[in-house]
């Protein structure tokens, strides 16, 4: 396949794009400062790619401070590139959102996909990764492309699930057990036009269940 | 009451001003320059501009938000979904307590709805698809209810279709058709600003939650949408009911002005 990957130029971006690498896959990287407008720019970026991952929180490269361009970004600029990825035929987005969406419950509570996500007003990065959810969940209501958004846990921590064990979070995912599952909704022929999938590792207390990441990715929660 | 009316100069500006300039002190902004004979207060302000949105909502009560841009991808994005934004930060950092939305009926009530049901209703979950007025004021309408939900703001969103005017039943860029098929949600320029009249002044406690939207037409025929909630809660009572559109038995005159209809 050929990837496109939008805010992938951090380190777990970079480790997803060698993961990639490694299965055979093409990627091509879009970093945080490129500009998506609306123009035949965007549409040339994403001609002949077979999917698209938008990293839509945890943007690591980016300080950005400005409340304006940061809902920009996941609002109009991601609108652009899924535009442009329907008119090229793209099949599939992957949005990587967050649980943090999901931090205000209290942890004894079974929160799955089914749950209805609480952004916050004061942290706009995350009111923006969840704008960037209704984004893609409308492009994927209009049947232009299949979209499904993996929320992973939090923090992310490098290594594999035993560096997640090892963190003491009881939302914590390991950078291993993400770049999977990523992958996985890439390539699943089990997803619907749209899909929620929850994410994290498995560790001790694990705060998130993840019914839909066993059932359509094959992951062990 | 003090209200901050932003893109105050556009199409349903004008209408809202009369029907609350005589009650209300009002605080009119847009892009534009002040307009001729405009009796009120006036801002020459871009609803995407946060801190001047903020600046403008200091001691107001209550902030009217009309703006809209339908056809421009990056204009569309500042104004229907930053306004928004910015017009909740400033409610919030002024603790003003009550913001009137407005938008398409489509931000809510898209495709996926109008092509296949009837009885629509404002309570139903917004499903806009991703025509850009409908996505854009969407996103708009989701940033109003985080900021409602989270900071106890009373938050009232009046969704409009088609508007008429009321001399000769067209709209604002079609003739009118006579005794043809209409577009089912239409509404009189006049009642569209009442309309908002009503959101502004509803107490506090007919209200059944802080978060609340409303389909903004008279009573038409069809059923294809519903109009109930307007007329039990906020008590609207629209003057015109555009029946020459949807009766043959009103006659069209021969003037070609309706006058009251």
């Amino acid at each position: 396949m050929k990837i496109l990957i939008r805010d992938g130029d951090w380190w777990l971006g970079e480790q997803l794009a060698a993961s990639l690498g490694d299965d055979g896959h093409v990627t091509t990287m879009v970093p945080y400062s490129a500009e998506l407008g609306h123009y035949e720019a965007t549409d040339e970026l994403v001609a002949g790619h077979d999917a698209v991952v938008i990293l839509g929180y945890n943007n690591g490269p980016s300080d950005e401070s400005d409340p304006s361009k940061i809902i920009d970004r996941s609002t109009r600029q991601h609108y652009n590139l899924l535009h442009a990825a329907s008119e090229a035929g793209v099949q599939r987005c992957v949005y990587v959102s967050s649980l943090q969406l999901f931090d205000d419950y209290e942890e004894n509570l079974t929160v799955t996909e089914k749950w209805r996500s609480l952004p916050p007003t004061d942290d706009v990065p995350l009111l923006a990764c969840h704008l960037g959810e209704i984004v893609a969940k409308e492009f994927a209501r209009d049947r232009l492309i299949q979209v499904a958004t993996v929320r992973l846990g939090f923090p992310i921590i490098q290594g594999d699930r035993a560096a997640a064990e090892a963190s003491s979070e009881t939302a914590a995912v390991s950078a291993d057990d993400a770049i999977a599952a990523i992958k996985e909704a890439l390539t699943s022929d089990s997803l619907a036009q749209w899909q929620d999938i929850h994410i994290q590792s498995r560790v001790a207390n694990q705060r998130y269940l993840m019914h839909a990441a066993q059932d359509l990715l094959g992951i062990e929660g | 009451m003090k209200v901050l009316i932003l893109g105050g100069n556009g199409m349903l500006g004008p209408w809202v001003i009369k029907a609350m300039g005589e009650r209300h002190d009002l605080l009119v902004t847009d892009i534009n320059e002040k307009p001729e004979g405009l009796a009120h207060d006036y801002l020459q302000l871009s609803v995407d501009d946060l801190d001047g949105v903020v600046r403008a909502a200091e001691g107001v009560d209550c902030i009217v938000n009309l703006s809209v841009l339908r056809p421009h991808r990056q204009i569309a994005f500042d104004v229907n979904t930053r306004g928004n934004y910015n017009m909740m930060v400033a409610a919030r950092t002024h603790n003003v307590p009550r913001v009137i939305n407005t938008g398409p009926h489509y931000q809510l009530a898209g495709p996926q709805y109008e092509e296949w049901d009837h009885d629509l209703n404002p309570d139903m979950p917004p499903a806009p698809g991703t025509r850009l007025y409908a996505h854009t004021k969407a996103l708009g309408q989701e940033i109003v209810r985080v900021f409602a939900e989270r900071h106890g703001i009373t938050a009232l969103t009046l969704l409009y279709y088609n508007m008429k005017h009321t001399w000769n039943l067209g709209g604002p860029e079609q003739e009118p058709d006579y005794h043809d098929d209409m577009t089912p949600y239409s509404t009189a320029w006049p009642d569209c600003g009442t309309a908002i009249q009503c959101a502004v002044e509803v107490p506090e406690e007919r209200l059944p939650s802080k978060i609340e939207t409303f389909f903004v037409f008279p009573d038409i025929p069809h059923r294809k949408f519903n109009n109930d909630k307007i007329m039990r809660i906020l008590g609207w009572r629209p003057r015109y009911h555009v029946e020459a559109l949807w009766n043959k038995a009103m006659r069209t005159p021969p003037s070609g002005r309706h006058g009251a209809f």
